[in-house]
């Protein structure tokens, strides 16, 4: 069974981050890491891969040079191969547009599933994994929470994470895809091993062809914090500030 | 230019959601005039009932046999959708919004815009805006004069106000369920409560990733027991860490709360989480990063690193 993951990096946002009106990431100190749903789509794919038998992994990534790194961060943590599709230039590319270029790379596979992280924490769309399975014309399942693989490895039993902490449970036949909630699992940390045959082991690189987006788009900073009151001083005038707005309220 | 617009209703059972009627009000500011809005679903004509009284507009319900999949609605939207030709879908970005709109939207060919905040108009075009970067900046999406999907997130609107005089016209449709291989097969119920369920309580003392290391979690306990009526929520990623069971997690995947006085310890403020905590009556953030976007939500706002400023609150009040 060939399993294929889609990886995305995002800027980490632990340092100041913003975006330039062309959708570029700007921040005196700029880094990017893997998304962190998708940590968990890989892991997904992995727990799968130990479960069954010839089962292969890919990783892919839409995006400029730089996010080589995380297909390889991906091998490192157990994908056999990884492929980039790499996008000339520096800038906001929309869920429809990435969905469309794994869409060219995977229709020529013979993936039985595709894992996706269920949203990416830049953007927060949600979108690329059910427009990429409608574009492969397979079902899926979005918010995954739990998946089982049944052993003759055609159907998954899935638990979806809906409101209030409730769960939808489906069967799921494949060929299909699924993008995964963070907390399914707990995604590995790479292994010498891996980290090894990474670095041996060369990157799949795809020139994307331009696929023009159907909406036109902008950015802006957040307006800055409206109406909210600073409670200002040291840490103890500002604790004994809050308990006088407490008091203040009725609350103690 | 008149827009036409399509509501999909979103309803458990025959329960209309509350997000359903936060759609109305967006598409009224549109164009009241030109509003269908259509309720799916075993129940549906009971959904579609109330919604046809509260709002005076027309409703299509199409009654299922079969249960909620994301390919059985794709499927009848599209043919609702195509049928219509609407200038704008609209519906919510919950989990079954998410779930099944996108591929709709690549099903017909339009472009899907997906947790919209707010809508504004100019020379006759409609512009979307979402939060990027757990709220610290906007995208503004304009599709132009293509017609296009959008997912609207939950409490971004008020709820649709105005009572009809006149209920809206009721088109019942019948649906076969169609062969899938994506099959419906019940629901799991969360964990029991042990404590004051987090919904009730009067004040929810919330942590998130700023609290560092589980250890801390101790010091969102004390506070919490400070106050009658209290419970710890928290910010999913302390979730996903198994630091605290999923029903202690506040924001669009968890609970939603309302509560007297809302304590958010080290949270970001994505805006799934400020989705479940916006309404609460009193909110207190404290955060290290002053352009943490939980702020921007706050009615006070300490800008102290949490894991300090606590211990010292906690002395203070065992001064009083």
């Amino acid at each position: 069974m060939k399993i294929l993951v889609s990886v995305k990096q995002v800027p980490d946002m632990e340092a100041p981050v913003t975006i330039d009106a062309r959708g570029r990431w700007t921040g005196p100190a700029l880094s990017f890491r893997m998304n962190r749903f998708d940590e968990y789509a890989l892991e997904e794919a992995l727990l799968i891969k130990e479960a069954c038998h010839d089962v292969t992994i890919d990783a892919v990534s839409v995006g400029p040079a730089r996010v080589q790194s995380v297909v390889v961060r991906a091998m490192e943590m157990g994908a056999d191969t990884g492929v980039h599709i790499e996008i000339g230039r520096e800038g906001y590319v929309p869920p429809e547009v990435i969905a469309a270029h794994i869409h060219g790379y995977a229709r020529e596979q013979d993936y039985e599933l595709i894992i996706c992280g269920a949203m990416s924490e830049d953007c927060m769309h949600a979108q690329v994994g059910p427009l990429l399975a409608e574009l492969m014309g397979v079902p899926s399942l979005t918010a995954v929470i739990s998946a089982h693989m049944r052993e003759d490895g055609s159907t998954l039993d899935i638990e979806q994470e809906i409101e209030g902490g409730l769960r939808r449970r489906f069967v799921l036949v494949l060929p299909a895809l699924i993008s995964v909630q963070t907390g399914i699992n707990h995604p590995r940390y790479p292994t010498l091993t891996n980290v090894l045959r990474a670095k041996r082991q060369a990157v799949r690189r795809i020139m994307a062809h331009d696929i023009p987006p159907r909406t036109r788009f902008s950015f802006r900073e957040a307006p800055e914090a409206k109406q909210g009151v600073l409670i200002r001083g040291s840490i103890r005038e500002q604790a004994k500030e809050m308990l006088r707005v407490l008091h203040e309220h009725a609350i103690l | 230019m008149a827009k036409r617009i399509v509501i999909i209703a979103e309803s458990s059972a025959a329960t209309v959601s509350p997000v359903t009627y936060e759609l109305v009000t967006l598409a009224a500011a549109i164009d009241p005039a030109f509003v269908e809005i259509v309720a799916l679903g075993t129940d549906s004509g009971e959904a579609a009932r109330e919604i046809a009284v509260h709002t005076g507009m027309p409703v299509t319900a199409v009654v299922t046999s079969a249960g909620y999949t994301p390919e059985l609605w794709k499927d009848l939207v599209f043919r609702i959708i195509q049928g219509r030709n609407p200038d704008l879908t609209i519906t919510a970005h919950t989990a079954c919004g998410q779930d099944f709109a996108p591929g709709l939207a690549a099903r017909l060919g339009i472009p899907c815009i997906t947790a919209v905040e707010s809508c504004s108009r100019a020379d006759d075009e409609l512009t979307f805006t979402r939060s990027i970067l757990n709220g610290k900046a906007l995208m503004d999406i304009t599709p132009g004069a293509t017609p296009c999907l959008i997912t609207v997130m939950p409490g971004a609107f008020a709820a649709y106000g105005s009572t009809s005089p006149t209920q809206g016209e009721i088109t019942l449709i019948a649906s076969d369920s169609l062969p899938s291989r994506v099959v419906p097969s019940g629901m799991t119920q969360p964990g029991e409560e042990d404590t004051v369920p987090i919904t009730e309580a009067e004040v929810v003392v919330s942590a998130g990733r700023g609290i560092g290391k589980p250890e801390n979690l101790e010091l969102i306990a004390q506070l919490a027991a400070r106050f009658n009526r209290s419970a710890v929520g928290c910010s999913r990623p302390l979730c996903d860490q198994g630091w605290l069971p999923y029903r202690q997690q506040v924001g669009l995947t968890g609970a939603t709360v309302s509560p007297k006085l809302y304590i958010a310890c080290g949270i970001s403020g994505s805006p799934q989480h400020v989705a479940g905590m916006r309404d609460s009556q009193l909110i207190i953030a404290i955060n290290k990063d002053p352009h943490a976007a939980i702020f921007q939500v706050a009615d006070y706002c300490v800008i102290a690193d949490v894991v300090e400023f606590i211990p010292i609150l906690l002395e203070e009040l065992d001064n009083q």
